[in-house]
């Protein structure tokens, strides 16, 4: 019978016996303190071993055989493993409480953790050494992998101590290590995840609220200069071009992440040659056609539109000057919209909010569905009975009422003492009310305050003049009011027609 | 024997209202139970038809159809995103102004008078009826000279000096196209972004994911203008107001050009208004009783609809007194706003309207359909519109309005830079032409004082920036601050939305 029919009859029992009487002979005739040092020693030089590869193998930022690519492209599949495999281990080693078997199998996943981290970052360094990678993005990566195997021999190593544990003061090294593991391996799977979908992919979508959170704690950026470049050039090459030449990667040697990494170009020269587009190779690059093999953005990624390539070139043609903020031929439309400052939260008062609305004909309905836009102050139901004790109930909502509707209402000047409180309040109507304007200055004090009409009230150039002072001020209407009289437009006179014939 | 839950014997069925349910199936049910009592009493059919055509079409429909009779989800009623506009009003005029004539400035066109259009440009472009016959297809150049307005350098027509002083106020399309060649079609593809009837139009989808600013006063009003019988008046009907598969309280309320504003708003004599008020309790109550019954929610429209009319008593008295108006208002919009029905009375009208929070009005201006005699007839036009659309717009600013208020003017296609009939010095005609046509917009968060949109030298292709009617309709919806992908209505089958199954997308080249 040939070895492999002797296989065939093997069942699982055989197998398990084979593995008792060998971990019998290693126990019963290997001295169990020669076993610990063997084990140690060769737990050390494996991690000296790998602590020591960057050095052995340099990545030096070339391409290389294309055996070592074509093999190195499987590392995003294999690395799933060890991540898969290391989060279950925890989840194994809790259930033991409950179900013994289960922390029996846990020893085991951690081994296939071990192998399955060796064999991702063998397949990892075979693809940033073969591609030629050797961003500081890769570099903390390949770090990151070669901690965490490390992390994972130490935790087979103390998980005996553990799970047989004799003395109290050994038993917390294991749990302690594979917490340290846990965590490498979130920052090297986080810092893998940014190299290949771009440091913004996971906040590029975060709701606002969170966003401005996070990037206060963790992002704040230095402020930003109001120059063409930092506006224009800098997002387009943000967005299609640092996930393969910025801080994380630097493919070809190049970095477009800032201005002076741009301007330094990479391996194959200047990328720009300030006032030559043409010659410049990122123009070149950009503008090949999408299925020439040096056309850039590669590997699929959308390339550029007319109006991004445009810019590019005419920066670069206007001299790719970093201070300057506009450039010849390039006119872009741009809002003059102030960001609307989001009201505090006015969930809870939502019940005595509908009971306000029932008692005084008035209503407070938001500005759109999201909430922290704020709400709008609506009389126009019944206008004739809303006056000042009617505005001040509204005053426990104050910070969330951004904008109010007393067109045509009895409100008086008293109001603007009430008003002056209302501090979110982005526009204010009182067309057509008994206000004189005696008491508008208190309104200086409401800083987002972008409209205020008056028109069709007796307010006066003196009673407006301190609203003059309010810089977000920008629309102040005063139609048909001492201040502005109503003046006669008189209209062109249209042409009379040239024939005086019917419609056939 | 056991009953069947289904069973038309409502005395004996167990109520499926009260069984563990999905209330989907519920409100299914209802609708089932609704068509099965209507054909169920075949005794009394005769006399049902006949009160189902009393009640109005609306009845008949949703009983016998037995399409969506509820709405898949609930509108919002308020804007998906902080609008840049509250309101607007759409200044319609029907017929196809030509906008050769008034905006698309093609000087060149001088040298080509009489030769006919290159076979290259007219490509295998569809004639009307009433151009195929033609062996010729002779260039006619604008009659009128243009001139240059504002800080823009806004070239437009001498027919619209007014509006030319504004052009820095405007944000102007001049690359609008459609689909249709013919009014109907065109015309319904406009409003409601379908060439069939059935859909609902633009106001319609407003007021429904929107909802009112105001109790007292319909969300959306339609104001006709008096017809001029030396123009050549293409009809406009209900349906381009229609709330079509929508419930009918979204349709846009027609105040009349003459006469009563609303027929039959004013009591009669001898009825009070607290007789009114028993008498519509009344009749809530019977219909409140017709609801519980059968679940059909044109009979909650219905309620409300009486009800808007009960408080319309009160507010379209006072929003047709003109009698405060300051002579500034009767100075820039002209003598004409004095006289109900005239164009510059409906656009005085709109801005009150506007003022009053009604969230959307269209105004239709009809007689732009030139098809012969453009220079005895496009001037009257003009003179009718211009100095109108002008006090609309500087009036709304002026009173602080359109920072917030959008106005969109525009036709349901454009008109063929060659002539229909015979072209003399003195006179042509424009037949229609749906590839280029003119539109403009104003306030509510447009680009002002911008030109938007190209067409080559004859006016007839559009060769830089196209708008469709979708794109058109979703910058619209954007500007009130709708994503126009997700208003949607379910009806046969189908997520329904005005810009259509067909990918639209807002213009950001129109916003400010």
């Amino acid at each position: 019978m040939m070895w492999w029919q002797k296989l065939k009859q093997l069942r699982p029992r055989d197998a398990a016996a084979a593995i008792a009487s060998l971990r019998r002979y290693i126990t019963e005739r290997v001295p169990k303190d020669k076993l610990t040092r063997t084990v140690w020693a060769t737990t050390f030089v494996l991690s000296l071993v790998l602590l020591l590869l960057p050095w052995l193998v340099k990545l030096d930022g070339h391409a290389h055989a294309d055996w070592e690519q074509f093999l190195g492209r499987f590392h995003p599949l294999i690395v799933h493993l060890p991540i898969g495999l290391l989060i279950l281990v925890p989840l194994l080693e809790l259930a033991g409480d409950f179900e013994p078997s289960l922390r029996e199998a846990a020893g085991f996943v951690l081994w296939l953790a071990l192998l399955s981290c060796v064999a991702a970052v063998a397949f990892g360094y075979l693809l940033a050494y073969g591609s030629g990678d050797a961003g500081a993005g890769v570099t903390r990566h390949l770090w990151g992998g070669i901690l965490l195997t490390i992390a994972v021999m130490i935790c087979l190593l103390a998980r005996p101590y553990w799970t047989h544990a004799t003395s109290s003061n050994a038993t917390r090294a294991y749990p302690w290590m594979l917490v340290m593991a846990l965590l490498t391996l979130t920052w090297t799977a986080h810092q893998g995840g940014a190299l290949t979908h771009g440091k913004n992919y996971l906040t590029q979508y975060m709701p606002q609220p969170m966003k401005r959170w996070v990037t206060v704690g963790f992002f704040s950026k230095p402020p930003a200069v109001n120059s063409f470049y930092t506006k224009h050039i800098n997002p387009i090459l943000d967005n299609n071009c640092v996930s393969c030449h910025g801080e994380a990667e630097v493919k070809g040697g190049l970095r477009l992440d800032s201005y002076e990494e741009l301007m330094q170009g990479g391996e194959h020269g200047a990328a720009v040659m300030a006032g030559k587009p043409e010659q410049s190779l990122l123009v070149q690059r950009i503008t090949l056609p999408p299925d020439h093999k040096q056309f850039m953005p590669a590997e699929g990624k959308p390339p550029l539109n007319a109006e991004q390539i445009a810019w590019i070139k005419a920066w670069i043609a206007a001299g790719a000057s970093s201070t300057a903020t506009t450039v010849p031929g390039v006119a872009i439309h741009e809002s003059q919209d102030r960001p609307l400052v989001p009201v505090p939260d006015y969930s809870a008062l939502m019940p005595e909010l509908q009971q306000m609305q029932a008692a005084q004909g008035a209503k407070l309905v938001q500005v759109s569905k999201n909430a922290s836009d704020g709400l709008v102050l609506n009389t126009v139901d019944a206008p004739a009975s809303f006056g000042d004790a009617q505005l001040a109930q509204f005053e426990k909502f104050a910070p969330y009422i951004v904008e109010v509707e007393l067109a045509r209402t009895a409100v008086t000047n008293a109001s603007f003492a009430t008003l002056a409180k209302f501090t979110h309040l982005r526009a204010i109507h009182l067309e057509g009310t008994g206000v004189t304007g005696d008491g508008l200055a208190k309104l200086t004090a409401l800083t987002q305050l972008d409209y205020v009409n008056l028109s069709g009230t007796q307010v006066t150039k003196a009673a407006v003049a301190p609203l003059s002072s309010m810089k977000n001020l920008d629309h102040l209407y005063l139609y048909n009011t001492p201040a502005e009289p109503a003046v006669a437009v008189v209209p062109d006179p249209t042409p009379a027609p040239t024939t005086e014939k019917t419609t056939p | 024997m056991k009953q069947h839950p289904l069973c038309t014997d409502t005395e004996r069925a167990l109520n499926v209202m009260g069984l563990p349910v999905p209330a989907e199936l519920k409100r299914e049910w209802a609708a089932l139970q609704t068509r099965r009592h209507f054909l169920g009493r075949s005794g009394k059919v005769l006399g049902l038809a006949a009160m189902a055509s009393l009640l109005g079409t609306e009845a008949l429909r949703g009983d016998a159809s037995g399409a969506s009779t509820y709405a898949a989800e609930g509108p919002l009623k308020m804007p998906y995103f902080a609008p840049k506009a509250k309101r607007a009003i759409y200044l319609f005029m029907s017929g196809g102004p030509p906008q050769i004539d008034l905006w698309d400035y093609k000087p060149g066109l001088a040298k080509l008078y009489n030769q006919d259009i290159p076979d290259s440009v007219r490509g295998a472009q569809q004639l009307t009826g009433m151009t195929a016959g033609q062996a010729h297809f002779p260039i006619a150049p604008s009659h009128w000279a243009f001139k240059q307005y504002g800080e823009s350098g806004t070239w437009v027509s001498d027919l619209l000096p007014n509006t030319g002083r504004m052009a820095d106020d405007l944000t102007i399309i001049k690359s609008t196209n459609t689909d249709a060649i013919n009014h109907e079609p065109a015309i319904m593809l406009m409003n409601t972004g379908n060439m069939n009837a059935g859909k609902p139009c633009l106001g319609a989808w407003l007021s429904y994911g929107l909802g009112s600013m105001n109790d007292n006063l319909p969300t959306f009003m339609v104001l006709q203008t008096k017809l001029n019988d030396k123009e050549n008046n293409q009809p406009v009907s209900s349906r381009l107001w229609s709330s079509g598969f929508l419930s009918s309280e979204y349709a846009g309320v027609g105040l009349r050009s003459s006469g009563d504003l609303v027929l039959y708003l004013s009591d009669p004599d001898g009825v009070d208004r607290n007789v009114r008020r028993k008498m519509l309790d009344a009749v809530n109550a019977i219909n409140h009783e017709t609801y519980e019954e059968l679940g059909d929610p044109e009979t909650n429209s219905r309620i409300s609809q009486y009800e808007m009319a009960f408080r319309m008593q009160t507010s379209v008295p006072e929003l047709a007194d003109l009698s405060k108006e300051p002579q500034s208002t009767w100075d820039i919009y002209g003598p004409d706003a004095k006289e109900p029905g005239t164009f510059a009375y409906n656009c005085l009208m709109a801005r009150r309207m506007a003022e009053r929070n009604v969230r959307f009005v269209q105004v239709y201006k009809r007689g732009w359909d030139v098809h012969g005699n453009v220079t005895g007839t496009l001037p009257l036009l003009c003179r009718e519109t211009d100095r109108a659309c002008y006090a609309l717009v500087t009036d709304l600013k002026q009173r602080g309005l359109l920072d917030d208020t959008l106005v969109i003017w525009g036709g349901e296609f454009g008109r063929t830079v060659y002539s229909q009939g015979g072209l003399t010095p003195e006179n042509y005609g424009r037949d229609h032409h749906p590839r280029c046509f003119t539109t403009w917009m104003a306030g509510g968060g447009m680009r002002a004082g911008t030109t938007y949109g190209e067409t080559d030298e004859y006016s007839y292709n559009v060769v830089k920036d196209p708008v469709t009617v979708r794109d058109f309709n979703a910058t619209i919806l954007h500007a009130m601050g709708i994503d126009h992908n997700k208003l949607t209505y379910k009806s046969q089958g189908l997520d329904q939305k005005l810009t259509g199954p067909v990918p639209a997308s807002v213009v950001t080249g129109l916003l400010a």
